[in-house]
């Protein structure tokens, strides 16, 4: 169980990332965070892997206190968290397979057994052959789905995706997110931090919305009937954007 | 070990210049073990074979001659001592001059140099130079050890030429040991160098492997492999490079010190040379590589 209690993260800069932030997640949950930019998502993923420790509270992985951990013990605790990480973190002179070969290593993998889990994992997230192309040969999605490949490599209860859909486009997104569930019905424990609320919205999992740095609200949501259609049909936040700008410049030119 | 021979494939000139200085020291070390080695031997023929010679008067007996012997023998520190009668004395003198038929026919043409005016000697072989002093005070004791006229006993030392060549050998010794010093610290800094350089080009590699739970082992372990490389392939270059000196100048050297050390010098010396070699070289490669690897990974988060 992951247990956040009344964390409070306060950078250098005196800016407040987390404010007085508590909950907990299950074993075998699917959590999604979202909120805004700077809203603290990526916060709380550093948190739970010992690369942050908070300024107040503590944050807890079955009941051990990650701030009272000794420094030798965090590769540890990172092998039991698979990490999806914003801007992927694929190693880019490594093919996929070797990016992938790091993390079975690290987490002591019979050697002999890796190429066959590699296999077993490309065809998992959807990408098989691909194993030995080289980060740039890989478009947005297969790339990030490489990412995937890498977090869950090892099994790990838990897994942390960080803006996994963030540079993706919708159909893109509506995959990768069914990919997260997939592992999560799989018993993984997921946590997907998001700042695009368009596809949980549909879904049947639980949402913790983040404002300011505090919880606004913590709910579950509840999946609804066609819900890749009503997905492709919701407007991006990218689209809205430029729908204002267009809506500015419209005024502009009545304005002249 | 694959991604350390990546890693010198990704720079080879990195790699090359590590192994090259590496090598220029480990070519010094051998020559300075080779050197040394060498010096202790002729160092130790000289304080061991030169012998002390004591002249005796004429008309001592057998029995005078027996007790110093034994008095000789008894002493601490004597390793052998014969009594050269001046018939004896006459031999050797022939042996000596054996070559020149000028000095030779003094004896046997001309008659000028006889037994009747060689002295009889005892010659004793000192176990280390240590030991002369109570080799010095039996004879000084013995009734038939002759005197000059200045009223010291005749006695010969070798401690002049031990002295000299013992201060030379310290020399090179002291010397040989600064220059290996320095290069070795050349080395260290010459790999600690190109290994922190390697390193920080693939900071954003470890801040990953680090993020995906890898030991700091796991992460440096690439980078020792790659400094050991190094340090092995120095260590085996320099070995080559000076045994190939060796074979090269063993003919000048053969006829003046020949007759100390073994020419050309047996292979096992050189296998055992290069066995020290590769601990010495290897253990230099592996500081620095587990130097500079550990200070980048442990300051990278």
């Amino acid at each position: 169980m992951i247990d956040f209690s009344h964390v409070t993260k306060t950078f250098p800069t005196g800016e407040v990332v987390l404010d007085d932030v508590s909950f907990t997640v299950n074993p075998g949950e699917f959590v999604c965070i979202t909120g805004k930019s700077g809203v603290g998502k990526t916060t709380l993923g550093r948190l739970l892997i010992r690369d942050l420790s908070p300024t107040k509270g503590t944050v807890k992985i079955d009941g051990e206190d990650l701030a009272l951990m000794k420094t030798r013990d965090i590769p540890r605790l990172r092998r039991k968290i698979g990490f999806v990480f914003q801007d992927y973190k694929i190693i880019l002179d490594k093919t996929v397979a070797e990016n992938i070969t790091y993390a079975l290593e690290i987490a002591g993998y019979d050697s002999k057994k890796i190429p066959a889990r590699i296999d077993q994992l490309l065809h998992l997230v959807d990408i098989p052959g691909k194993g030995d192309l080289f980060p740039s040969q890989l478009s947005g999605g297969e790339l990030q789905r490489a990412s995937i490949a890498r977090a869950i490599a090892a099994d790990p209860p838990i897994l942390f995706a960080d803006e996994p859909t963030g540079n993706l486009d919708k159909e893109t997104s509506l995959e990768i997110f069914n990919l997260l569930k997939k592992i999560n019905e799989a018993g993984t424990t997921v946590i997907m931090a998001t700042h695009d609320v368009t596809i949980i919205n549909f879904h049947h999992a639980r949402h913790i919305h983040l404002e300011k740095g505090k919880i606004a609200f913590d709910r579950e949501n509840v999946k609804s009937q066609n819900v890749e259609e009503e997905v492709k049909e919701q407007p991006s936040p990218k689209d809205d954007e430029v729908k204002i700008i267009h809506k500015k410049r419209k005024i502009k030119k009545i304005k002249k | 070990m694959q991604t350390a021979f990546k890693n010198i494939r990704r720079s080879p000139y990195q790699a090359i210049s590590a192994i090259f200085v590496v090598s220029i020291t480990m070519f010094i070390v051998a020559m300075f073990a080779l050197v040394s080695v060498a010096s202790q031997e002729i160092l130790l023929t000289f304080e061991t074979k030169p012998q002390i010679i004591a002249y005796l008067k004429d008309g001592h007996t057998p029995d005078q001659v027996n007790e110093l012997l034994t008095q000789l023998s008894t002493t601490q520190g004597v390793k052998k001592a014969i009594y050269i009668s001046k018939q004896d004395a006459l031999e050797l003198y022939k042996e000596s001059v054996g070559n020149d038929p000028m000095l030779l026919g003094t004896v046997t043409d001309w008659g000028i140099v006889t037994a009747d005016i060689l002295p009889a000697s005892v010659e004793i072989t000192a176990q280390t130079p240590k030991s002369f002093n109570s080799i010095s005070s039996v004879l000084e004791r013995s009734e038939i050890v002759s005197t000059t006229p200045q009223g010291k006993k005749e006695i010969d030392f070798p401690q002049d030429v031990v002295a000299e060549l013992t201060k030379w050998t310290n020399a090179i010794r002291v010397a040989g040991l600064i220059m290996v010093a320095a290069l070795t610290l050349v080395s260290i800094l010459t790999i600690v160098i190109i290994i922190s350089m390697k390193i920080s080009g693939r900071k954003l590699e470890i801040t990953t492997l680090k993020l995906l739970g890898a030991r700091n082992f796991y992460i440096i372990k690439p980078y020792i492999q790659e400094s050991f490389l190094y340090g092995v392939s120095g260590a085996l270059i320099g070995w080559l490079t000076a045994y190939i000196a060796l074979l090269y100048s063993t003919p000048f050297l053969s006829p003046r010190i020949g007759t100390i050390i073994t020419f050309p010098v047996p292979f096992i010396i050189m296998l055992i040379l290069l066995g020290g070699m590769l601990t010495f070289s290897a253990a230099l490669a592996l500081v620095s590589g587990f130097f500079a690897s550990t200070r980048f990974v442990k300051r990278s988060k």
